[in-house]
């Protein structure tokens, strides 16, 4: 890295701007179809099919605590490896990659909610807008 | 690593392991010349390759245990028990070596001396020509440690005073100082030496030719050939053999080539061998060493004859074949016809075969809705070819159960030495064969699960006795398939599993309260050994309880989708239950939907496929809101996929229940063991093959899935686990207490209570009536219509035959119009149909008989559901629609002459009744007795009977018990036992058999119960 930036995926959850470290990012991918498995976690939104190998798909509403998507526009997805398993984060919408200079990121704030606290991995202040870093490690370790 | 020490490692240590297996076997039956023969061979390969690659520790050691060996073979030795226990230290120190090596690609430092001592030791101590020399080396054994310390030897290296003390414990060899050079290297197990050097095989050699020369009949084998070229080659050959050093020498094909070229037969070699053994004679050779000489010769005579063969078709083909070449080939064919691979070489040829069936699949899908395309003739070839390349594929994968198991005879000697106990390890069906990677799984908990046997399970010899037992313990395992499982039993008849102490153990580590484990079944306290609390209970070991590490034995097994089971009866000895998947590759799946999802079942545990609607001839039922199935004359318990799956939309399933859905049902029988039981599904699909992939780990939990997969239309779809859902159904139903499993087992224990199915109704004026459920084929509703005269009696066209129809007594008629509710009876071919009012339920309860009936037709009446309820006699009417029994007792039974005669053991004598009629209508003479006692009675009087037919739950003894004692001896002891039971878990059947009986038959099942009778008799009588 020639400078101190880190780039992020950008996405959107219920209004809220959240980023991805890029080199974890796998696949982005469009509407999919998810056959949903019975019995699962709430959040696990069921599995599909990435050219070959099974995908789980996980609800990143259900699991941040977030009221259900009420508007028609399908879901994105951004496909990440945790422990040689690929996951699909469904999402509402994907932004640009970006790119933030270190001296604007800040430690979470103690008074964030619990569920975000376990799942963030840090604040950027953007202009006018805050990004909150999503830790795939803490996402997808549900135990 | 160095490929070449790599290919050395591997193949050391599958000789050693095997040298372990062979060894314990040797001790067992010592005059077996073919074992130790192969044990040579093996030690004497690992020697000769650790030379070769420089590794002299390992040399030393081999080489030492290689003496012994040599002198067993020579019968110099005699084997015994502990030299065999010193030789397997020996390939245990091998072992620790080849470990350091593996790990550091050197050899290990340390010290062999002790052991290489011991072990020349042992090797003179046999020589009973020297004993003198016996005494001798044994007070050097006690000083030759010293010595070593204070010299300070180099570890791995032989000190001088060692190798004197061998040559000195070396018996007999007149010439023993002639060849030092030689002895130095290969010492006293040395033919060569023996003989008197490579000047005496000379002689030998020399006389050998004159005399093959002399002999008319083998003469023209030395046709065209140099006699001195001959001797030359023969000579080196027998020089580098009689030396141990098979690989020093010329090959068989350039030794003995005027043999092969000249095609030698059987014949030919059994006169040379002969010539050769008065050879050996005339120059004074000692008998023994004759012997072992001709061992040799033997040894490799049999590639001489392998080698003329291959020539002598050679040259059928092409007439004049250089005899070298022949040779050569013939070498290669003997030479090995399989080759090493790396494991992850196999491991991702499978990965990428399964890619390519769903990849096929996808094509076979894509062609499927692309009728009359030019891709169909090529599509399908490939489909074809892929199926193939997956089979062979699979195929590479499949190993026999018993690479698993070799371990474990070396493992149950040491332990019968260092316990005192006599152990009889028994393997049965090891060439089972199973994928690799499960095989690798199962491979610890096994040797686990043997060793906890071996120690806690199996009593000392006194114990045994004083227990009326047999002093030496068996331990027996046991793979085979099922469905589409391997199970492997572990089964010992050892003390079993103290209850007691087990539930003091589970009460001090809080795993259950006094209040609950009162109420548990023996068999559930015994699991508690599964718990992860029992693991640490240092007590209960010492104290012969099993269960160190066995809930890691259980959570290993279960990681690879497998169960493990347990009974034990406290006394009698315990059983354990593996079962594992086959393979973790490919399947066949049918794929069914169930709302708006679909869902892959494992074709194989799918026995049947059932369409069940309000009109069709089968339609569910419910018994208390669960829902059944008829089929067949058996009543399956069914599950509806939308609840165990969370997917009914009605909140309680009384809901769901009560308001059946509309349109049909598809049924899919499906079979977990011996449990049938039918999974209702909305639709079902055709099958497909499948590669079953794991789920993501944050779904393992969920037993339900085995699995996912992608199908042809590229979606995803989930594996059903039918194992998970009878596991799910269990714990269910153990939620609300209905047809509980805990208490089938708690009313086992109980032995008082017997239930019966019975089926309700009401004839003649309402009065109800009840008839055993067992007894009944069938329930019709004709149409009165129908109803037919013959002879003046009422018949009815049923199945195409003429079925005879009974009121229950003269007050009752038919129904004029409508349909007639009937029940059938079949009686072997013959059906029989009673005319009744109304068919009312089907419960189980007692059937106590409370007042006998004089009226005919009528056992008398009991008390069921609250209400007096006449039980009919069954058969009394088929007498009445046959007549007489006698006469009408089926074909293919036993005629009255020779009649066979059955013990009916019931406690209940309703039961008795009932059951007593048919068999005797079925030809068969019966002693009916209640209880297991009385028929012990009778065994002991003397009476003689073809077969037993008992019950299992009876009080004071139970059916189990009594099997055990009719096995343990006496005239009853090989007579044929059905056991009759109203519980059918598949533990239950398991444990009948294992106490004995030959089968197993439900109490329900009367044509089965015939048929097993019948099968039990004609195998007794072709046995006889």
């Amino acid at each position: 890295m020639e400078n101190e930036n880190r780039d992020f995926v950008t996405l959107r959850l219920a209004g809220q701007l959240c980023g991805i470290p890029v080199l974890q990012v796998h696949d982005v991918l469009s509407e999919q179809i998810i056959t949903s498995v019975p019995l699962a976690p709430p959040a696990v939104a069921g599995v599909l099919n990435l050219r070959g190998r099974i995908v789980t798909a996980i609800n990143l509403r259900k699991r941040l605590g977030l009221k259900d998507k009420t508007d028609n526009i399908p879901n994105m997805s951004i496909v990440v490896e945790f422990q040689d398993e690929p996951y699909s984060l469904l999402i509402d919408s994907v932004g640009d990659v970006m790119s933030f200079p270190e001296d604007a990121f800040e430690r979470n704030p103690i008074t964030l909610d619990k569920r975000w606290q376990e799942v963030s991995g840090g604040i950027f202040r953007l202009k006018g807008e805050l990004l909150v870093i999503l830790d795939v490690e803490k996402l997808l370790n549900f135990e | 690593m160095d490929d070449l020490l790599n290919e050395f490692l591997t193949e050391t240590s599958e000789s050693i392991n095997e040298v372990d297996v062979q060894l314990v076997t040797l001790e067992q039956d010592p005059t077996n010349k073919p074992i130790l023969d192969n044990i040579f061979r093996l030690v004497h390969t690992i020697k000769g390759t650790c030379g070769f690659l420089g590794l002299p520790r390992l040399e030393t050691v081999a080489h030492a245990g290689e003496n012994v060996l040599g002198k067993y073979r020579d019968g110099e030795l005699v084997v015994t028990s502990e030299s065999v226990t010193l030789i397997l230290a020996a390939l245990d120190r091998i072992k620790e070596i080849l470990a350091g090596l593996e790990a550091t690609q050197e050899e290990p430092a340390g010290d062999d001396s002790e052991i290489i001592n011991q072990l020349n030791v042992v090797a003179s101590g046999g020589s009973v020509e020297v004993p003198q020399k016996k005494e001798v080396i044994k007070e050097k054994d006690f000083v030759l440690p010293e010595i070593k310390r204070s010299e300070n030897v180099v570890p791995g290296e032989v000190s001088l005073e060692e190798l004197e003390a061998a040559f000195l414990a070396a018996p007999g060899p007149e010439d023993d100082d002639e060849d030092d050079a030689a002895s130095e290297k290969e010492s006293d197990d040395n033919l060569l030496e023996k003989i008197g050097g490579q000047d005496a095989v000379k002689v030998i050699i020399h006389l050998f030719h004159n005399r093959i020369l002399a002999d008319m009949s083998v003469k023209a084998l030395m046709a065209g050939v140099n006699t001195k070229e001959s001797k030359e080659k023969m000579g080196d050959f027998f020089n580098a053999h009689l030396a141990n050093n098979a690989s020093g020498g010329p090959s068989v094909g350039i030794a003995f080539k005027s043999f092969i070229t000249n095609g030698i037969t059987q014949t030919h070699n059994e006169i040379i061998r002969g010539l050769l053994r008065s050879v050996l004679n005339e120059v004074d050779l000692p008998p023994l060493d004759v012997e072992a000489v001709l061992v040799i010769y033997d040894d490799f005579s049999k590639n001489i004859l392998s080698e003329a063969s291959n020539h002598a078709s050679q040259q059928t083909k092409q007439n004049d074949k250089d005899g070298a070449t022949a040779a050569k080939s013939g070498e290669s064919s003997i030479a090995n016809q399989s080759i090493r691979v790396n494991v992850q070489v196999l491991e991702d040829l499978m990965t990428m075969v399964s890619e390519l069936v769903l990849t096929r699949n996808q094509l076979m899908q894509i062609l499927r809705n692309n009728h009359g395309s030019e891709f169909t003739i090529p599509l399908q070839h490939l489909s074809q070819c892929t199926t193939e390349l997956q089979e062979g594929v699979m195929k590479t994968r499949m190993q026999p159960v018993g690479n698993a198991w070799a371990k474990l005879p070396r493992i149950i000697r040491d332990l019968q030495l260092e316990l005192n106990k006599k152990i009889d390890l028994q393997m049965l069906g090891a060439d089972t064969e199973l994928d690799r990677q499960v095989l690798e799984m199962i491979k610890d908990p096994l040797t686990h699960m043997v060793r906890n046997s071996a120690d806690h399970g199996i009593e000392m010899p006194a114990a045994r006795l004083a227990a009326g037992k047999k002093e030496t313990g068996v331990i027996r395992l046991n793979a085979f398939h099922e469905g589409g499982h391997i199970i492997i039993e572990i089964t010992d008849d050892g003390a079993g599993l103290p209850i007691e102490k087990l539930k003091a153990k589970a009460l001090k580590n809080g795993l259950a309260t006094k209040e609950e484990l009162d109420e548990m079944s023996d068999n559930q306290i015994q699991r508690f050994i599964f718990h992860a609390g029992f693991s640490t209970a240092e007590k209960v070991t010492s104290v012969s309880g099993r269960g160190v590490g066995m809930d890691v034995v259980r959570s290993n097994i279960e990681k690879i989708g497998g169960t493990v089971d347990l009974k034990s009866i406290e006394g009698k000895g315990s059983s354990f239950s593996i079962k594992i998947p086959l393979t973790l590759a490919i399947v066949s799946a049918l794929i069914v939907k169930c709302k708006n999802d679909k869902f892959a079942i494992p074709q194989i545990s799918v026995l049947e496929l059932v369409r069940a609607s309000k009109d069709s001839e089968h339609s569910i039922e419910h018994i208390n809101n669960t829902p059944v199935l008829r089929l067949r004359d058996r009543l399956l318990p069914l599950v509806r996929l939308d609840e165990i799956l969370g997917m009914a939309d009605a909140v309680g399933s009384d809901a769901d229940v009560d308001s059946p859905k509309k349109g049909d049902d598809y049924i899919v029988i499906t079979q977990v063991g011996t449990f049938t039981f039918g999974i209702v599904v909305d639709q079902v699909y055709d099958t497909e093959e499948i590669v079953v992939k794991p789920v993501a780990p944050i779904l393992k939990d969920l037993h339900t899935f085995a699995g996912n997969t992608i199908l042809g239309d590229g979606k995803v779809i989930m594996i059903l686990d039918p194992n998970g859902i009878v596991s799910q159904i269990s714990d269910k139903v153990a939620d609300t207490t209905k047809f509980d499993m805990e208490e089938e087992d708690a009313s086992q224990n109980k032995t008082t209570s017997d239930k019966e199915a019975v089926l309700l109704f009401s004839a003649c004026a309402n009065n109800r009536r009840a008839v055993p459920l067992s007894l009944v084929a069938r329930l019709e509703e004709i149409d009165v219509n129908l109803i037919e005269k013959s002879d003046g009696r009422p018949v009815f066209q049923y199945r195409g035959r003429l079925m005879p129809l009974l009121n229950l007594d003269n007050s009752q008629t038919f129904k004029t119009e409508g349909r007639q509710p009937i029940l059938v009876f079949a009686d072997g071919e013959k059906t029989m149909g009673i005319a009744v009012d109304e068919i009312i339920d089907i419960l189980e309860d007692d059937l106590d008989i409370e007042l006998s009936s004089a009226i005919a037709g009528q056992v008398g009446t009991a008390i069921i559901d609250g209400h007096a309820t006449e039980i009919i006699d069954v058969a009394y009417y088929i007498e009445k629609a046959f007549g007489t029994l006698g006469t009408s007792s089926t074909s293919g039974h036993t005629s009255i002459e020779n009649q066979n005669h059955i013990l009916l053991v019931d406690d209940s004598k309703f039961f008795l009744n009932m059951i007593r009629p048919l068999l005797s209508a079925a030809g068969y003479k019966i002693t009916a007795v209640d209880s297991a006692s009385t028929a012990l009675d009778l065994r002991d009087k003397g009476r003689d009977f073809d077969i037993i037919v008992s019950d299992i739950e009876m009080p004071n003894m139970d059916g189990f018990s009594f099997a055990t004692e009719v096995r343990s001896g006496g005239i009853w002891q090989k007579t044929p036992m059905i056991a009759l039971s109203s519980h059918h878990t598949p533990k239950d059947i398991a444990r009948g058999r294992e106490v004995g009986f030959d089968d197993y038959v439900v109490k329900l099942e009367r044509d089965t119960l015939m048929t097993t009778i019948n099968e039990q008799i004609n195998k007794k009588q072709n046995a006889a």
